[in-house]
């Protein structure tokens, strides 16, 4: 059996129409993973232990469980207690939930590695506790953490390829699906891979883009 | 710093391109199964492992169904052990490419024998005639394929259901599962209004579900048979001989009867099959 470029050029528009959604879904989840990540890493910092301990509880039970359950829990589990969202929100929750359990800890350790200095010295001009926090100690932390959500997108986007076990019609599945007509395995994933290249290098850059305009004055 | 980071993107995306393109000058060299497997001393078979009565995992953990009992008719038949025979789980979408990649000698998972399928495997002779049934929640009102419209239908990825369905009802919602147990809990869950399937799985599932239930006739009666790779006629020879054997002393007949003898009545008869 040959190499078939015809089955790459045929496969090509659904392929692409799949990594649309994988775009979207990812990006949308990451955008949410990135605000829920932050509000809860600073929870986390409360001198209070109740937001404290639910931000570990929810950190442990999401960082330590497959996704894919995550996933059959949201989506088969839920309706049976009587919530039931749609494949594209079941979907989106759970990557969402995922990626903001890993982004917590990203901002936690960014949060952590304010020298306290900044915080007394910024107490001492008369600030208020919570001025301190959004003016001088969040904007640090997040210069901090930045880089290392590229890594957390990354893993987010080769993570959505799960939700096409929901029936999500994204890359993955479009892969799967155009095969499993055309039994033409190589070709297809081997074109899946390709884009998947395109599209994490893509979105990392993006990433970049953005961390350097939102810095960039401060810098 | 910047156009270097440049460079390497462009270079992996070129080797990418390259491996694409040096694996288009590469053949597999052609196959005699039959040789392989009995100097191997063992038959290495892909069955399903969600599709009973034809291939299912039992309580204890073992293979079980029809075409595992066929599975085990044929190492005894080659090596004198019925014992002698791996089975492999596959699914409907992935089991071409496991029979391609080598990493099984035959497929025997209910595959219904199409045309776009026989351009890339080689089928036995028919051994089962299989229509497509409809399987919906208890309650529903829905009869036959034609009411499915504005509907979501559960169809497994791969299967021959997926065509038919877009064929009969082109404004159903088909949402596709890579196993029957999704497709099942799908129903169950509210997910699918119907799941659309081969008609002995469905009216299996049902009798084990008795919040679900088969409706309407079977469509698109076709064969199944088993699959070898191409150019392994000696193979598929050499099985369709085992099926006349069996046919023959009564063991075909049996297995029907063990496995099928609940639902046969539901089912389009044995004798329909074999003439394939």
């Amino acid at each position: 059996m040959n190499f078939s470029w015809i089955a790459v050029w045929e496969g090509l528009p659904l392929l692409l129409e799949g990594a649309v959604l994988t775009i979207i879904v990812s990006l949308v989840a990451m955008l949410l993973a990135v605000v829920l990540g932050m509000v809860a890493a600073v929870m986390s910092q409360v001198r209070h232990v109740i937001p404290r301990t639910v931000v570990r509880i929810y950190v442990e039970m999401f960082r330590n469980t497959p996704l894919l359950i995550q996933l059959f829990i949201f989506y088969f589990g839920l309706p049976q207690i009587g919530i039931s969202f749609s494949p594209f929100v079941c979907g989106l929750l759970a990557l969402t939930l995922y990626t903001a359990a890993y982004n917590i800890e990203i901002f936690r350790s960014g949060l952590e590695a304010v020298p306290k200095g900044q915080h007394e010295a910024a107490r001492a001009t008369g600030l208020s506790p919570l001025q301190v926090s959004v003016h001088i100690i969040i904007p640090q932390a997040l210069r901090i953490s930045f880089p290392a959500l590229g890594n957390n997108l990354v893993s987010l986007i080769k993570n959505s390829s799960l939700v096409s076990a929901i029936g999500m019609v994204e890359l993955t599945f479009m892969a799967n699906d155009i095969s499993f007509q055309n039994f033409r395995s190589f070709e297809i994933y081997g074109t899946a891979v390709i884009l998947y290249v395109i599209i994490v290098l893509s979105l990392t850059r993006v990433l970049g883009v953005v961390e350097k305009r939102i810095f960039a004055r401060n810098t | 710093m910047e156009i270097r980071a440049h460079t390497t993107n462009r270079g992996i995306l070129f080797l990418l391109a390259g491996i694409l393109l040096a694996s288009s000058l590469v053949t597999p060299a052609s196959a005699d199964t039959l040789e392989e497997v009995r100097e191997r001393g063992e038959l290495v078979v892909g069955v399903k492992t969600d599709f009973p009565p034809f291939g299912s995992i039992s309580a204890d953990g073992e293979n079980v169904g029809f075409d595992v009992d066929l599975g085990h008719a044929f190492a005894k038949a080659l090596f004198d052990d019925e014992n002698a025979v791996e089975f492999v789980s596959v699914t409907s979408g992935n089991r071409i490419p496991f029979l391609q990649s080598n990493k099984i000698d035959i497929i025997m998972a209910s595959m219904t024998i199409t045309d776009e399928r026989a351009e890339v495997v080689d089928f036995s002779e028919p051994y089962f005639l299989s229509g497509s049934l409809l399987l919906v929640p208890e309650d529903s009102e829905i009869s036959g394929v034609d009411e499915l419209n504005g509907k979501t239908v559960a169809i497994i990825q791969g299967s021959v259901q997926d065509a038919f369905v877009e064929e009969r009802a082109p404004d159903a919602n088909r949402v596709k599962f890579g196993k029957v147990s999704e497709a099942v809990l799908a129903l169950k869950t509210g997910r699918a209004d119907a799941y659309v399937h081969d008609d002995i799985v469905i009216l299996t599932v049902a009798q084990d579900n008795p919040d679900l239930k088969p409706v309407g006739e079977p469509f698109e009666p076709l064969p199944y048979g088993i699959a070898v790779r191409q150019g392994d006629d000696e193979f598929s020879a050499w099985m369709d001989e085992q099926f006349d054997k069996m046919r023959a002393d009564g063991s075909f007949d049996a297995l029907w009867e063990k496995h099928f003898g609940d639902i046969k009545d539901n089912l389009i008869k044995p004798d329909s099959a074999e003439q394939g």
